[in-house]
């Protein structure tokens, strides 16, 4: 059961499309398993459309409708139906909330990407928001640590990772000076304030200085994203922070 | 009388025949199309490719997507061709609206923002090469909703616009601005006179206060 959700405002700047987009795919994989949040985001969406309504018009060119109605008559403009199918031409949280189109993705991952795949626990969903990123090997953080970058396609610049870790060993202490979201895929751990499982969600700010401590039950594998600058503490976590570019 | 006619006969200056324009005339609040309207309008334009309904809904949406899309960042330009990509995906996909999900000023809102994001995207990439973007209802809920489920949502919606109605028009404009805006944060604290640091409370309180007068407001 998901008890640790983003709160209203982020869902909000998810539904509003102002976040960017590291803290937006790490959101979004929330939303993927989270009927709920699923649920606000349609409420949001309300919302926009309520703004919109009551939004000032613009003015626009006088020809503006008749070029529209030309691309609507031209045969190719607007896309035909099975365009749809191209990759990466979705949005990240409606793909998000609707985890059954993702049969979409036509590109086919390639072996680098198939082999990361494998390397995950039996059951383990990969988040949808994270199709046409790309992750590298898992690599060696400390004992029983380990990391993998993820590049989004779209902000080659985000600072996304993920960390896989093992039973009863801890994250990396550190503080940040940015917003630190945390989605659990696999696992659970517990950060000296509350526990968090499989599919629960954690956003901290700099005013928390946290050490997660994975369950002694299992692994445990997190997709995160830092906005600023992240103070690690001791050697391993020096690395981390230089490794990931922070 | 057919539901263009009949929108554009309600409002005052535009009383005579309806022309295919987007000079629009000055519509008071009471000539906006209401809800029902809309749907009535996306099913003219679904069923029977009806240009008339087609243009009384451009008129209504397009100049508002354009204003959504500068006000968030977007250059004029851009965004006008994004507003009549919208437009394009609105008269294309019509056949898959169903007003029992979700209303079409949701839907309208879904489209820009989804093709706002997927520009942002192509932009990124330097992929200048597709000109459009697939963009679907998954927006609405999901379509196995039962009968009772949809009058759920219809209800659900009025009672979301009815909470906005209510809300005040500090908290009003702080949600306007966090959509709207293309820094909402700072904006909000120059409008409202803010610390930055208090900005995302007053977000979260006026959520919560959206959230109270949603739960507050009778079906």
């Amino acid at each position: 059961m998901i008890r640790h959700h983003p709160d209203d405002a982020l869902l909000m700047a998810l539904a509003a499309d102002r976040l960017a987009r590291g803290p937006a795919v790490v959101t979004a994989a929330h939303a993927e398993g989270c009927a709920h949040c699923r649920a606000r985001l349609r409420e949001l969406d309300v919302v926009g459309g309520a703004l919109l309504e009551a939004a000032e018009p613009a003015v626009l060119a006088p020809e503006a409708l008749a070029r529209t109605l030309a691309r609507i008559d031209a045969p190719e403009a607007g896309g035909v139906p099975g365009d749809a199918l191209r990759a990466e031409s979705t949005s990240t949280h409606r793909t998000a909330r609707s985890p059954r189109s993702a049969p979409k993705q036509a590109a086919a991952p390639s072996r680098a990407e198939l082999r990361f795949l494998a390397s995950l626990p039996a059951g383990m969903a990969w988040p949808y928001s994270l199709r046409g990123s790309t992750t590298t090997p898992w690599r060696w953080l400390g004992p029983g640590m380990r990391w993998s970058r993820v590049t989004l396609a779209d902000d080659r610049g985000a600072n996304v990772f993920l960390l896989r870790i093992a039973a009863g060993k801890s994250l990396p202490a550190h503080t940040h000076d940015g917003i630190e979201l945390t989605q659990v895929l696999h696992g659970a751990f517990d950060d000296g304030r509350e526990r968090f499982d499989a599919g629960d969600f954690d956003e901290a700010d700099g005013s928390i200085h946290h050490q997660p401590v994975v369950e002694p039950g299992g692994e445990c594998i997190c997709l995160a994203s830092v906005e600023g600058r992240v103070a690690f503490d001791g050697r391993v976590a020096r690395v981390l922070g230089s490794l990931v570019g922070m | 009388m057919d539901i263009a006619r009949r929108v554009i006969a309600r409002a005052p200056a535009a009383a005579g025949a309806p022309r295919l324009t987007v000079v629009t005339p000055q519509r008071g609040r009471g000539a906006m199309p209401t809800s029902e309207e809309l749907n009535e309008l996306v099913r003219a334009v679904a069923t029977n490719g009806d240009r008339q309904a087609f243009a009384v809904l451009f008129k209504h949406f397009a100049p508002r997507v354009v204003t959504y899309l500068v006000r968030g960042g977007t250059p004029a330009a851009s965004a006008e061709e994004l507003a009549q990509e919208a437009m394009v995906v609105l008269w294309r996909k019509a056949a898959s609206f169903d007003p029992a999900r979700a209303g079409v000023s949701t839907w309208v809102f879904t489209i820009a923002r989804n093709l706002r994001i997927d520009r942002h995207r192509r932009d990124g990439r330097g992929d200048a090469g597709s000109d459009h973007a697939d963009v679907d209802l998954d927006a609405q809920p999901d379509p196995a909703a039962s009968p009772d489920e949809a009058l759920d949502a219809r209800q659900h919606e009025r009672r979301i616009h009815a909470a906005l109605h209510r809300l005040s028009a500090e908290q009003a404009r702080v949600l306007h601005l966090s959509y709207f805006a293309e820094a909402p944060h700072a904006e909000i604290a120059r409008e409202l006179g803010l610390p930055l640091g208090t900005v995302k409370s007053r977000i979260r309180l006026a959520m919560i206060n959206l959230r109270r007068l949603i739960d507050a407001t009778d079906p």
